[in-house]
Parts: structure tokens; C-alpha cells; sequence
């Protein structure tokens, strides 16, 4: 087994933690400017999302804080932008469903599929105009953001035991 | 006491994160033309179900109901459901006769070109 020796696995945890935070910076911005060119704020559920960023940017802001309270908050705000993310994904299934019978090619005979059909063609975007996954976009980057929040450059008990020694 | 002091701290990034929520929400709504413009539809009956047979009522300030009767009144099937979309996708530009932006949204929907334009012919911008 190689040993890594403290301040050089320090670097490498800091430089990931970085990473993951110039990522989560990167995917806020992304999907803000997704957001604005589908002019996605007609109704006050299409702005969930936006809410949803704003709360990822203040987690972001939170994580780079010193204090390990901040930290946690930060963990805990992304969990949220994560809930918020699934719920986009299944409202954006939800809606695809609903217009099932407003796209031609189903008006007619959509009452008559099953509803494995349905739900599979509202999934698939067959029918309706929502993404489906689009949201999830929201999910990732909050999840980067949390996993950023976990990785620590204080040495663990053993290390800080064998640098005592050193 | 670390605790407490915790628990204090998440009620405080929680209660900035929900008023900017608040804030941003009220913001948005108070930019909608359907609340400001209310009283314009007044004329028309609350129930519009009585509205005559291809009059024509305004995409940007008739209510749900009276959007979904004129559609009704003009042969679109599942009223109800695009009267819904076309309260969502209001504002429309009042020098566009042709409800281009409508046109544009529903497009999304994959209704075919004659719904559009049933659609269309009972609403006015």
C-alpha cells in the first residue's frame, strides 16, 4: 500500500473541492441562462426553479464559508434544490401527460391508450412540450455542491497523530 | 450550545432563502397584465357560457372561463385546456393581431394548423 503523504493528499483534496465548486458555479449560470431563454417564468410553478437557483447560489456561498455551521447549512440547502429537482422532473412528466390529448396525433385515441402508454409517451416527450430531465440539470449541480462540502483538508485523527510524531 | 447556535443559523439562512422566494414571486405576478387588468373583462358576464357565438374576447385580459367559452363557441375541442394555456403564456403584444407569440407556444403542444387557427379567430390580443 502507498502512503500519500499528508500535504501533497491535502492539495489533491483541495484542488477536487475546487473543481467541484467552480462546476457548481458553472451549472448555476448554465441554468439560469437555460432558464431565461425559454422565458421559463409563466406562473409562479414555472419560477420554482429560479427560487430553486437562488437558494443553490446562497448554498454556494455558504460552503465557502470558514465556519463548519455554514458548511452544514450549505449541505442541507442543496438537499433542498435536490427535492426541488425531482419534483421539477415528475411536474415536467406530469405536464407532458396532461397534453396528451391536445397533440393531433393523439386528440382522438388518447383516452383509448393504457395508461402504461400514456405515461411512457409523457415521459419519452412523445407528447407535450416539457423536457423531461431538464430539471435534474438542478439536482446535479446541487449534488456537486454537497459532495464539495464533504471533502476536507483537515488531516484525520491518524494522520494528525503522525504528524505530531513527524 | 454548538447546537443551538446551529439551529439559530438555519433559521436565519432559512428565513433570508423563503423571503427572497416571497419577494421574487410577488415581483413576478405583479408583472402579470391579467391581475391589473380585471376590471376590463367586467363588461362580460361572470359566467360567459352565455357569450355569444363567435365573439371574440381578449387573449390578454378575459378570464379562464370566458377564454375557454369562446373557444368553445368556436369549435376547438378540450377548451378548457387551451384557455389554460393561454392565460399562461400572457402577455401578448397588443400590436400583434395575429397572436404570433400564442401561435409560438402552442406550437409546443403539436395541436395541427387548424386548431391553432380556431384558437386564434376567437381571441383578440
Amino acid at each position: 500500500m502507498t502512503a500519500v503523504h499528508p500535504p501533497r493528499r491535502a492539495l489533491s483534496v483541495a484542488l477536487v473541492r475546487r473543481a467541484l465548486y467552480a462546476l457548481t458555479v458553472i451549472g448555476i449560470i448554465a441554468t439560469a441562462f437555460e432558464l431565461a431563454t425559454e422565458r421559463h417564468w409563466n406562473g409562479l410553478e414555472q419560477l420554482i426553479p429560479w427560487v430553486a437557483l437562488l437558494i443553490l447560489a446562497v448554498a454556494t456561498v455558504l460552503a465557502l464559508l470558514p465556519a463548519e455551521s455554514a458548511r452544514i447549512a450549505a449541505r442541507v440547502l442543496a438537499l433542498i434544490v435536490l427535492g426541488a429537482s425531482i419534483y421539477g422532473v415528475l411536474d415536467h412528466i406530469a405536464v407532458n401527460y396532461n397534453s396528451g390529448p391536445l397533440d393531433q396525433r393523439f386528440a382522438d385515441t388518447w383516452e383509448t391508450l393504457s395508461p402504461t402508454q400514456q405515461w411512457w409517451y409523457a415521459i419519452t416527450k412523445t407528447v407535450g412540450p416539457a423536457p423531461t430531465l431538464a430539471p435534474g440539470i438542478l439536482g446535479q449541480t446541487a449534488l456537486l455542491l454537497f459532495l464539495a462540502g464533504l471533502l476536507t483538508t483537515r488531516p484525520t485523527p491518524e494522520e494528525a497523530v503522525a504528524d505530531r510524531a513527524a | 450550545m454548538a447546537c443551538k447556535a446551529r439551529i439559530s443559523f438555519f433559521g436565519v439562512v432559512t428565513a433570508v432563502v423563503f423571503a427572497a422566494t416571497g419577494c421574487g414571486g410577488s415581483t413576478t405576478t405583479g408583472d402579470s397584465p391579467s391581475t391589473s387588468a380585471a376590471p376590463a373583462t367586467t363588461s362580460a358576464p361572470a359566467d360567459a357560457t352565455t357569450a355569444p357565438a363567435g365573439a371574440k374576447v381578449s387573449a390578454n385580459t378575459a378570464s379562464d372561463s370566458e377564454i375557454e367559452s369562446a373557444l368553445s363557441a368556436a369549435g376547438v375541442s378540450n377548451a378548457a385546456r387551451w384557455a389554460h394555456e393561454v392565460v399562461e403564456y400572457r402577455p401578448y403584444p397588443a400590436d400583434d393581431p395575429n397572436l404570433t407569440k400564442l401561435r409560438d407556444n402552442l406550437a409546443k403542444y403539436n395541436p395541427g394548423q387548424e386548431t391553432v387557427d380556431k384558437i386564434v379567430s376567437a381571441l383578440t390580443p
